[in-house]
């Protein structure tokens, strides 16, 4: 067992999709232990596809395992179905398959009594398994099959309460708006195949390497890719249906929204960094530019947010954008670490989040708070999914957000930095504001408080497991700690671009971000303990800034107006030319000539063998004469 | 040897005669009679040329002889035919047959 079997991974829970769609209902319990087993199992499979890659990982000149089967070929043209494992791919692994573990059983909890149980652990594990696909594919085909499969998932649970019309609207927003990036992405990799000839990542690799595309062509081309990365990863413009697609499920959101597809944009730029590094600098730029947008303007949109998940889906946002930020300051470390660390806490916070709805089943930060007493598991593994978030030292996050800053300070200039901090305070502002008004001070909807309590087993493991987690994962930064568990050192001399990177303490951003996310948690607490009487004053104070942040900087607007005015105009039009000159005067039309000139004709036709045969002999002679005239 | 050009100007010649009757006469056995001359000049022009242009192979003759057995057979369908209409329409005149249009 190792890294040749790898496809095994994601072929488990594909066979759990399939079992539990055939036959789910007549199983016990509806299928749902088949998914939880298959994803429990390719959680075992993880280990040893990263035994057997730690094994070779020293050795010089090791760039991937991989093992690949004869997909299409039709005369030399053959394009080879293949799984690739690296460093990078066995980060995402390890998130993917352990946090479907974790929300999976959780699930079971959540979604007990939904009348379509069955149908929705089926559909996790087709997630799962488009998801691990993606991760694993060494041909950029594959992947973009996978990227599709994650997408339609990702549809399907948005929309698995359907009968509630906000969802199938958000479900379709989400589709269609991924869709928008999916085409910039399939534009990217035709582009680079129509060059190199091969799908295949590492030969378009070798290829780029070897200066086989043109500088601005190989710009062009990834900034495609990277549209793909934008759509699935939420970053401005097209972030606008990640908070909508929070009308799905909680374990949805935590697993899909939060720890696993979301980042697939990130790990797509992070896996095809090394062409962006060949590309004119205006790609990373790019990069850079767009994921520091997103992570302003989600923090900010996070402050004024109402609804518990939308803020948690806000602070997603605004992770991936860090997540971008790194990638652009060309640091595959910093990245992928914060994707690894941003996995466990996002997905506490959401299955957290998940819990107190669950409860309450109230999910507006209006008609929360004063849950701490009543539910005092979910409070604490909350509370350190939120100090995680915000960056405080000891916790997950801190190590990341600081890797990202130190990288941040390095590779870009003093103005990008500083936005970097800001957004550091900001964040640690509305994740205070998110925990306080759920948990603490007084209840502003006591009803629903009065029956709250901690969730079943099934919910609180998962929510302990992954808060010790959120706690101390961050400390694989550390080459102490990297080899007690068998790698080569610590993450950053693990998973790196060209050279590897032993951890260094930066006590400038240490102070200045420790600093920062206390402040905000501070001003934050002054501004909305009890009655959160200055937040509401400072409301009124910059009613305009209020607003402006209240409807998401009026972008949903914009894109609206934009759909009525000008898309469905041009539809419009498009259908009226379909309507009446393709189809009322072509198509019909046609047809009604044929019609026409078979009534006109059908009268020379007499009955009367004399016509006929005078037809065919005069018709002969003329063919006869004029073949004599051409030939002579 | 009779040169091929007294063939050819007589099958030509046969074959304008069965076409005239088949565009000029009314009655079905005239133009049955009129088509069996057309048969008759191609099978004439088959011959002399097979005699004029390849004689050691039998190819053209061959035809010839299939021309003649297959207008015997279609002779037969036809005679019936014929009568078939004489019996429904008590004439064998091909205008008054004209059923068979729009």
């Amino acid at each position: 067992m190792g890294m040749e079997q790898a496809w095994l991974i994601p072929a488990l829970p594909a066979a759990a999709f399939v079992v539990i769609t055939l036959v789910g209902k007549y199983l016990p319990r509806k299928g749902d232990w088949v998914a939880i087993g298959a994803i429990a199992a390719s959680f075992v499979l993880f280990f040893f596809v990263l035994a057997d890659l730690l094994d070779v990982v020293d050795e010089p000149g090791f760039t991937g395992g991989e093992k690949s089967w004869e997909w299409v070929s039709f005369g030399d043209f053959e394009i080879r179905l293949g799984f690739f494992t690296d460093q990078i791919t066995i980060v995402m692994l390890a998130v993917v398959s352990f946090v479907a573990l974790m929300v999976q059983i959780y699930s079971v909890g959540y979604m007990r009594g939904d009348p379509r149980y069955g149908w929705y652990f089926a559909v996790m594990s087709l997630f799962v398994a488009a998801m691990l696909t993606l991760v694993l594919a060494d041909n950029l085909l594959l992947l973009y099959a996978a990227w599709e499969g994650v997408g339609f998932c990702s549809f399907l649970l948005i929309g698995f309460w359907w009968e509630k019309r906000a969802a199938a609207e958000a479900a379709k927003k989400a589709f269609i708006t991924t869709r928008i990036g999916d085409v910039g992405l399939l534009i990217g990799i035709l582009m680079l195949w129509r060059e190199a000839g091969t799908f295949d990542i590492s030969e378009i690799f070798e290829f780029a390497e070897a200066g086989g595309y043109g500088a601005t062509y190989l710009t062009v081309a990834v900034l495609f890719l990277f549209a793909g990365a934008v759509g699935k990863s939420g970053q401005f413009p097209l972030h606008v249906w990640l908070p909508d697609a929070m009308e799905g499920p909680t374990p949805v959101s935590a697993l899909i929204h939060a720890a696993t597809m979301v980042v697939a944009g990130v790990y797509l730029v992070a896996r095809m960094l090394p062409l962006f590094e060949l590309a004119d600098p205006i790609a990373l730029n790019v990069v850079t530019g767009l994921g520091l947008t997103t992570v302003l303007i989600s923090a900010t949109m996070g402050l004024a947010a109402t609804d518990i998940k939308r803020v948690i889906a806000y602070s997603t946002l605004n992770s991936l954008g860090l997540m971008m930020v790194a990638l652009g300051s060309h640091s595959v470390t910093a990245a992928m670490l914060y994707l690894f660390v941003h996995a466990f806490f996002k997905a506490l916070l959401f299955l957290g989040a998940g819990s107190v709805i669950h409860a309450t089943e109230k999910q507006e930060l209006d008609e929360l708070g004063g849950l701490a007493s009543r539910m005092p598991l979910t409070t604490v593994t909350f509370a350190v999914g939120t100090l995680a978030m915000i960056g405080i030292v000891p916790l997950a996050g801190f190590w990341a957000k600081d890797e990202i800053l130190h990288f941040t300070e390095v590779g870009q200039n003093a103005g990008v930095y500083g936005l970097m901090l800001l957004s550091v305070f900001i964040t640690s502002l509305f994740m205070t504001r998110l925990f306080i008004r759920t948990f603490l001070f007084k209840s502003r909807d006591p009803e629903s408080r009065k029956h709250a309590h901690d969730a079943e087993p099934a919910m609180t493991v998962p929510l302990l497991i992954l808060a010790v987690l959120a706690a101390i994962s961050g400390f694989v930064v550390f080459s102490g700690v990297g080899e007690a568990m068998g790698f080569p050192g610590g993450f950053g001399e693990f998973v790196f671009l060209e050279h590897a990177e032993e951890f260094e303490f930066n006590w400038d951003i240490v102070v200045l971000s420790t600093v920062l996310g206390a402040g905000g948690m501070m001003v934050g607490y002054v501004f909305w303990a009890n009655d959160a009487v200055p937040a509401t004053r400072m409301g009124e104070l910059f009613r305009p800034v209020y607003n402006v942040l209240y409807n998401r900087f009026y972008i949903d607007h914009v894109y609206q107006f934009v759909i009525d005015r000008v898309v469905l105009t041009g539809s419009s039009i498009v259908s009226w030319f379909d309507r009446n000159i393709v189809n009322d005067t072509g198509v019909d039309g046609s047809a009604a000539l044929a019609l026409l000139a078979g009534w006109q004709l059908k009268f020379t036709s007499t009955g009367k063998l004399p016509n006929y045969a005078l037809a065919i002999s005069s018709g002969v002679i003329i063919l006869a004469l004029v073949f004599l005239i051409v030939k002579a | 040897m009779i040169p091929i050009d007294n063939f050819l100007v007589l099958s030509s010649i046969l074959f304008a005669i069965g076409m005239y009757g088949v565009l000029a006469r009314r009655s079905a056995l005239l133009i049955l009679m009129s088509v069996e001359l057309m048969l008759q000049a191609v099978s004439i022009n088959f011959v002399a040329f097979a005699v004029y242009l390849s004689p050691e192979v039998f190819t053209g003759l061959v035809f010839a002889i299939f021309v003649i057995v297959i207008a015997a057979a279609e002779v037969g369908l036809a005679l019936a035919i014929v009568l078939r209409l004489y019996r429904n329409r008590q004439t064998a005149n091909v205008d008054e047959a004209d059923a068979l249009k729009w």
